[in-house]
């Protein structure tokens, strides 16, 4: 199949579901009280959108996501090019961190509130510590992508420890690192929807799990809209990066 | 000085940490609210064992079922996705662009829909699975070498004979692990989900004690549910290792390494 | 074993059968237009001979095999294998030995041989039995049990062409099977096919790009040309067998391996 033709039948499918959404409601197929028109959504979502309680609660979420990613990040970074570069060290705590990565970070929610209360603190320090651990693992595994051979081949013509690092070090693993920023904002942006949605007086989280809870389907749905939205784009963003940063990767 | 092996040092640590939860609290350095001893903890979930178990029992259900759906639907899709090449082309790049949504926030539609019952945890835990699930199977279908299949047919293979002798046995290793993640995220969908409404379940528990400070009994409650996770992790490993005994040096070599999924498909959001 | 019935002592199983390729022409369309990859083949390898192609890279050589082992259909022309088209593979008339050794991995050695011979639901005891003896005929006796990841390169083209024998076809097709393989252990598996050629007279197409391997193997050797693949040159190789490792040192072994890399490196 061609580009064109993908595209295309892509485009289809969307507008395809796009009217199912709007049509079965409409005429009664499915419950339009489960599940609104899409057009009553879409106009449901602009007008939340110039509401000053909902664009108050998207700036909280949002400096909660962007503190905890710029803590979470450099950290997770530094700990886990540590944990890579040491042998000795890399060869204790990478089992450990396997270990904690699989454990379920949510059930510690609580004790965040326990300890730090319900607020601002409590949710960023939720969302560094259920990112943390996925920047660490990444973060090594961008070290260990450099192969030793490129490392040994640039001494070999006498480059310094500075070139070793610019020329060979960041290439490397500028991909990796991309993908560590791409992967670790879904981390963290799960992080704060749930710590939100649990227990919370403000942001867009809370006011999902409100909504939901009052049966006002049409915010709730206009609400998931525009955070898939917004997930999505910076997802996107990040990838065309990667695109255009690893094209010499076969 | 010789360093102690790293395994050694692993297990000091571990017994350091129980130790330190057992130690810090009686100090009193610590509140109790914020951590109560390791004993106390244990000791409530002993007293407790009856409502803990029972409230298990409801989580396990709910896991069980929900994993049913995300490995039942996960494998099929990601099989005709893995396997299509149109199906593939069209609708790959859009699951792994749906995958940065975070799918919590589905939640709230699911309690709307099916109620505060178990229901709404099996149907949310079956989509959180679902999705580690879909994109190993359909990666493990895609990254089958292609020269097997050329073999099997020069030996005179038929299709089903082609699917049930080389791309099933071929796909396991990859499928078995999205299972074992998926496995992993249904947990904690169906955790998550009773955390945040319902009338059942160690997460209501957790949820329910959290309200009124009990924090020995959210401990113990959270300790059940790593032990539940940390089990699980172990089961389905050791069926990985028992499955794929062929595998052992040929992750090293050039069948699984070589072309290991993009980080994307091996990293689910573990909340 | 068999010894009553063939004429050859020591030979195991059905001999060679002749293979005949006629006008085979072959165009691959591809997303950037049509491919011309064979023009015009017409070659007969005669029952029990053993004949090598070689040519220069992307010349077509796999397609034609994969033509003769009915894996793929030809634009034009027809093959004839056993006196019969081949149209779709036949294990039974034709066995195909891979270049990297396509094995399956979750199958151990032996399974690895009595897949062909599970296709067809052949009896456990009789495929063991089968699977044995060919693993014995390639010398991998007692490493049945063993897992393709725990065999060295060499053992694992072993594997490949005991499969390629075990439904025991008159007809041989082997893809550069040696490639992946050090210069050393090229030589011993080369001698061994040889071995285990004479011990069957089975019918052995070879491709290879080793002109040393291709002169010591062959009766006959046929050279490609560039794309799109002609048969441009027939030689004859009319060295004693069994065949030694002193002959290659020798000026008439010297003299074939000369005239095919002229016909190779000759432009068009
Ligand atoms: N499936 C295909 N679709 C389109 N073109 C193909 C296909 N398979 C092979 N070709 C083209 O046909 C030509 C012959 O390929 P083939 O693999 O038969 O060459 P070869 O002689 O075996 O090469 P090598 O010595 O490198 O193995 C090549 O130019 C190749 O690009
Ligand atoms: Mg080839």
């Amino acid at each position: 199949m061609s580009r064109l033709a993908i595209v295309l039948a892509r485009l289809a499918l969307f507008l395809a579901l796009i009217g199912a959404w709007e049509v079965l409601p409409r005429l009664g197929i499915l419950n339009a009280r489960l599940l609104p028109p899409l057009s009553d959504v879409l106009s449901m979502l602009l007008q939340l959108v110039g509401r000053a309680n909902v664009q108050e609660a998207m700036m909280v979420t949002a400096a909660e996501v962007v503190v905890a990613f710029v803590i979470a990040v450099p950290l997770g970074a530094l700990i886990g090019v540590a944990v890579a570069e040491s042998e000795y060290f890399g060869e204790i705590f990478k089992p450990m961190l396997f270990y904690v990565f699989s454990v379920p970070k949510s059930i510690f929610l609580p004790v965040f509130i326990l300890v730090l209360g319900i607020g601002f603190h409590q949710k960023v320090a939720y969302a560094v510590f259920s990112t943390l651990f996925i920047v660490i693992m990444s973060a090594t595994a961008a070290v260990e992508s450099v192969k030793p051979e490129h490392v040994l081949v640039a001494r070999s013509y006498g480059a310094t420890r500075r070139q070793i690092l610019f020329r060979v070090y960041v290439p490397s693993m500028v991909p990796i690192l991309l993908e560590t920023l791409r992967i670790a904002m879904i981390f963290n942006f799960t992080a704060v929807m749930i710590a939100e949605m649990y227990a919370s007086r403000t942001g867009i989280g809370h006011l999902i799990a409100n909504w939901g809870e009052n049966f006002q389907m049409r915010q709730l749905f206009a609400g998931v809209i525009l955070l898939s939205m917004v997930a999505i784009f910076f997802n996107e963003t990040i990838r065309w990066m990667e695109t255009k940063c690893s094209s010499w990767r076969t | 000085m010789r360093r102690p092996a790293p395994a050694t040092v692993r297990w000091l640590i571990l017994a350091g940490l129980l130790l330190a939860w057992e130690l810090v609290p009686r100090t009193k350095v610590v509140p109790e609210l914020f951590l109560p001893a390791l004993s106390k903890t244990l000791a409530v979930l002993y007293e407790g064992r009856a409502e803990y178990g029972q409230n298990l029992l409801v989580t396990l259900y709910e896991v069980g079922f929900a994993m049913l759906i995300a490995c039942g639907v996960g494998i099929l899709v990601g099989a005709l996705v893995g396997g299509i090449a149109v199906l593939r082309n069209l609708l790959l790049p859009v699951f792994s662009s749906l995958y940065a949504v975070p799918i919590v926030i589905l939640y709230p539609i699911f309690t709307a829909w099916f109620g505060i019952g178990s229901e709404s945890k099996i149907a949310f835990a079956g989509i959180y699975g679902f999705f580690p699930v879909m994109l190993s199977t359909a990666a493990g279908i895609r990254t089958i070498d292609p020269q097997l299949l050329l073999a099997a047919r020069s030996m005179g293979a038929t299709i089903w004979q082609q699917i049930a002798r080389v791309i099933i046995p071929a796909s396991i290793p990859t499928v078995l692990a999205g299972l074992r993640l998926g496995g992993a995220l249904t947990i904690i969908g169906v955790v998550v989900s009773e955390m945040l409404t319902s009338a059942a379940g160690i997460g209501y528990l957790v949820s329910r004690y959290r309200t009124i400070l009990d924090s020995p009994r959210v401990f113990a409650a959270v300790l059940l549910i790593l032990v539940l996770s940390v089990l699980f992790d172990l089961l389905a490993r050791w069926v990985e290792r028992r499955t794929v005994v062929w595998q052992t040096a040929g992750r090293q070599g050039r069948t699984i390494a070589a072309r290991t999924p993009s980080p994307a498909t091996a990293t689910p959001a573990v909340a | 074993m068999q010894q009553l019935a063939d004429v050859t002592p020591g030979r195991v199983g059905a001999a060679g059968a002749s293979v005949e390729v006629a006008g085979v022409s072959h165009v691959y369309e591809g997303r950037d237009g049509r491919v011309p990859a064979l023009e015009d083949i017409t070659l007969t390898v005669g029952a029990g001979r053993f004949t090598v192609i070689v040519g220069p890279s992307g010349c077509g050589k796999t397609s034609l095999l994969m033509m003769m082992a009915g894996l793929r259909r030809q634009t034009s022309g027809t093959i004839l294998c056993a006196g019969r088209p081949i149209l779709d593979p036949d294990p039974q008339r034709v066995g195909v030995v891979f270049q990297e050794a396509s094995l399956f991995p979750w199958q151990t050695a032996m399974e690895n041989v009595e897949f062909p011979l599970a296709l067809r639901h052949v009896p456990a005891a009789e495929r063991h039995r089968r699977s044995a003896s060919m693993l014995n005929l390639v010398g991998l006796d007692g490493f049945g049990g063993r897992y393709p990841h725990e065999l060295s390169g060499g053992m694992k083209q072993r594997v490949s062409i005991a499969r390629g024998l075990v439904q025991d076809p008159p007809v041989l097709l082997m893809d550069e099977p040696f490639a992946a393989l050090d210069e050393q252990t090229r030589m011993t598996m080369g001698h061994e096919l040889l071995r285990i050629w004479s011990q069957t007279s089975k019918t052995v197409v070879f491709i290879t790009h080793s002109l040393t391997e291709a002169v010591y193997l062959a009766d006959e050797v046929l050279v490609m040309s560039a794309r799109p693949g002609r048969i441009i040159d027939r030689i004859e190789v009319d060295l004693p067998r069994p065949r030694t490792y002193e002959m290659m040192a020798t000026d008439r072994f010297g003299r074939l391996r000369e005239r095919i890399w002229q016909q190779i490196r000759k432009p068009d």
